[in-house]
């Protein structure tokens, strides 16, 4: 038990990175406003991004730039870029999966007046 | 030329979707042709593309000449060039479809056309991609523009089409969480590079559990029971003309990018029961091929009973892959292409009873068999293959998995295959006795189906047969690519 603690407490990253993740789901799962639905699943997508954020931060690292030949430098004195050009991509990702359910959510307001999921369900049916 | 097959096969659907807004904007008719010219351009290089691939060996298309660690790589190995080519069939077959059946908003729509062509143009990057993140943007192209396409029907189907959204996203985040794990432990993406680490780090914690978080994620994506929630609903609803196309494509195309996963790690020889849920897939496949047979059979409405038919093959299809032997294998892969097929047509005519009937449930079937022959027609030969009877392909899937599980001494993947064999039998039974049912006075004028819908419902009848005849030649092809890779 104190070695998984004291484990835990040496990555907090990791640590709210978990607690963000199952947050997020649990907002997800729990409310029935479709709005909150969307923030829940904007929280998932950011805890994974900060995740790859975090695995790939190093201290004293500068920036991967390679000037004149394909020399190899020393791995430990510059950050990994590839982490960041994936953050990149997936918050790009999230943003037109945000438009896409934003379209969504507004064509459901206005066809059936209201954002609560068991409403809607019981207009559906 | 032929070395930029791939890229080809990708980029015609993509620029002509780009395209599109800026040549149709004034001339909304033109929408429709340009779409289908561009999908026929793109079986013609799929059909060559595998031809090159079958006689030349697989190419490997490093993206803007940068090769394989450092640039992005695509595989286009026979695999992925049948995948493609059978996904490019079926797409040109529900836009030949869609020509009757398209909402007249929707034929107006370029946004709707220009999705179609971004769908397509994103399953044909899943196929080839060689690289784990480049599988996860594709998918989510082709999950976005899903989403977006179940909910171009409006009304029920926006409801469906968001519960799709926040499972379809959830299960994508899983994937990316799972890949960075992976990069985390091994420092690469590319599938080869995976395959020549992953051993020595397969007892590491960080690569099983990426692995199943990856899995988790496609899990959701190819509608795996227990999370197939979302299909039903947003098959049933989505629009008829799009129907074929998203029901035979999404989770289809979602397993073929497991099958590649998973086959980097066996084909290296590693032990997969270090992964302690990998041996369970066959299990799993198991049960979804039961499940999924056993709700299609409670079902009411006719599209419902058609997704639920296809969760259950797709259970089979895993069952196959998971075996760890070439037979079982080249059988699930086999019996992919037809499901593709199958559920394409089976969606066409469950579109195309809705249109000239308007008959949506079970009870809505009575009488239809004496108006429309062509349909009719269809409905026999698809649930001949559904249910595997020898003339067609789906016989010679289901035989294939059966003769890989013996091989395997796995008798509870051969009584799946079995149950779930007798469950479509059930559930086509239930259809059949009510389409040939005879309502005493009403009146029996036939139906002229329209000259499209007769053109794909007799293709796709035709190559669910040629599948049959084909089936040998196919899976010896199938089994000698895994073979080489070391299956």
């Amino acid at each position: 038990m104190a070695e998984l603690l004291s484990a835990l407490f040496q990555r907090p990253n990791f640590v709210v990175f978990v607690i963000l993740f199952l947050w997020g789901i649990y907002i997800m799962a729990a409310h029935p406003n479709y709005v909150k639905k969307l923030i829940g699943l904007y929280i998932v997508q950011t805890s994974v991004i900060f995740f790859l954020v975090a695995f790939s931060a190093k201290d004293d690292a500068t920036v991967p730039v390679v000037s004149g030949d394909m020399a190899i430098l020393d791995v430990t004195s510059y950050a990994n870029p590839l982490p960041h050009a994936l953050t990149v991509t997936a918050i790009v990702v999230q943003v037109a999966t945000l438009g896409v359910s934003l379209a969504l959510v507004s064509a459901i307001y206005r066809k059936y007046g209201s954002l609560d999921e068991d409403e809607v369900l019981k207009r559906v049916e | 030329m032929n070395a930029q097959l791939p890229i080809l096969l990708f980029l015609v659907p993509f620029v002509t979707a780009v395209a599109m807004p800026i040549l149709c904007a004034k001339r909304r008719s033109w929408c429709r042709p340009l779409t289908t010219g561009a999908v026929s351009v793109m079986v013609i290089l799929a059909v060559t593309n595998l031809r090159v691939v079958l006689s030349e060996g697989p190419i490997e298309y490093a993206l803007g000449g940068w090769t394989a660690p450092i640039g992005i790589a695509w595989l286009d190995d026979p695999l992925a060039a049948i995948v493609a080519l059978t996904m490019t069939v079926v797409a040109l077959l529900s836009l030949i479809y869609g020509r009757i059946l398209v909402a007249p908003a929707l034929d107006k729509s370029v946004q709707y056309y220009t999705l179609v062509l971004l769908f397509i143009s994103s399953l044909v990057g899943i196929i080839f991609a060689a690289d784990l993140f480049n599988v996860f943007v594709f998918l989510e192209v082709a999950a976005l523009t899903s989403y977006a396409l179940v909910g171009a029907a409006g009304g029920k189907a926006l409801v469906y089409a968001f519960r799709y959204l926040l499972l379809g996203s959830f299960g994508a985040m899983l994937y990316l969480l799972g890949m960075s794990y992976l990069y985390a432990a091994t420092g690469t993406l590319n599938m080869a590079d995976l395959a020549t680490r992953i051993p020595e780090l397969i007892t590491s914690t960080a690569v099983v559990s990426g692995l199943i978080f990856v899995f988790l994620g496609l899990s959701i994506k190819m509608a795996l029971v227990p999370l197939h929630g979302w299909l039903p609903g947003a098959y049933a609803s989505a629009p008829n003309s799009v129907a074929p196309l998203l029901a035979s494509t999404v989770t289809k195309v979602a397993l073929v990018a497991w099958v590649r996963i998973e086959y980097s790690l066996i084909a290296p020889g590693i032990e997969v029961s270090h992964v302690a849920v990998l041996v369970l897939l066959e299990d799993i496949g198991v049960l979804a091929a039961i499940i999924g047979g056993a709700l299609a059979l409670v079902q009411t409405d006719v599209k419902r009973i058609f997704a639920y038919g296809g969760i259950s093959h797709i259970g089979l299809i895993l069952v196959g892959v998971s075996l760890g032997n070439s037979t079982a294998m080249a059988g699930g892969l086999f019996y992919l292409i037809n499901d593709a097929l199958m559920q394409a047509t089976l969606f066409m005519i469950a579109g195309a009873v809705f249109h000239y009937h308007g008959a949506r449930t079970l009870d809505d079937l009575r009488g239809v068999s004496n108006r429309s022959p062509w349909l009719t027609g269809a409905l026999v030969v698809v649930a001949i293959s559904m249910v595997g009877l020898p003339p067609t392909g789906g016989f010679f899937g289901k035989w294939n998995i059966v003769l890989g599980a013996l091989e395997a001494q796995h008798y509870l993947a051969v009584f799946a295959v079995l149950a779930s064999t007798l469950l479509t039998l059930g559930y086509f039974l239930r259809l059949f006795s009510c389409w040939f049912h005879q309502p005493v006075g009403i009146q029996t004028e036939q139906l002229q189906v329209a000259v499209p819908l007769r053109v794909s419902l007799g293709i796709a009848s035709i190559a669910l047969i040629v599948l049959g005849f084909a089936s040998d030649s196919i899976v010896q092809v199938l089994r000698e690519s895994l073979t080489s890779a070391g299956l």
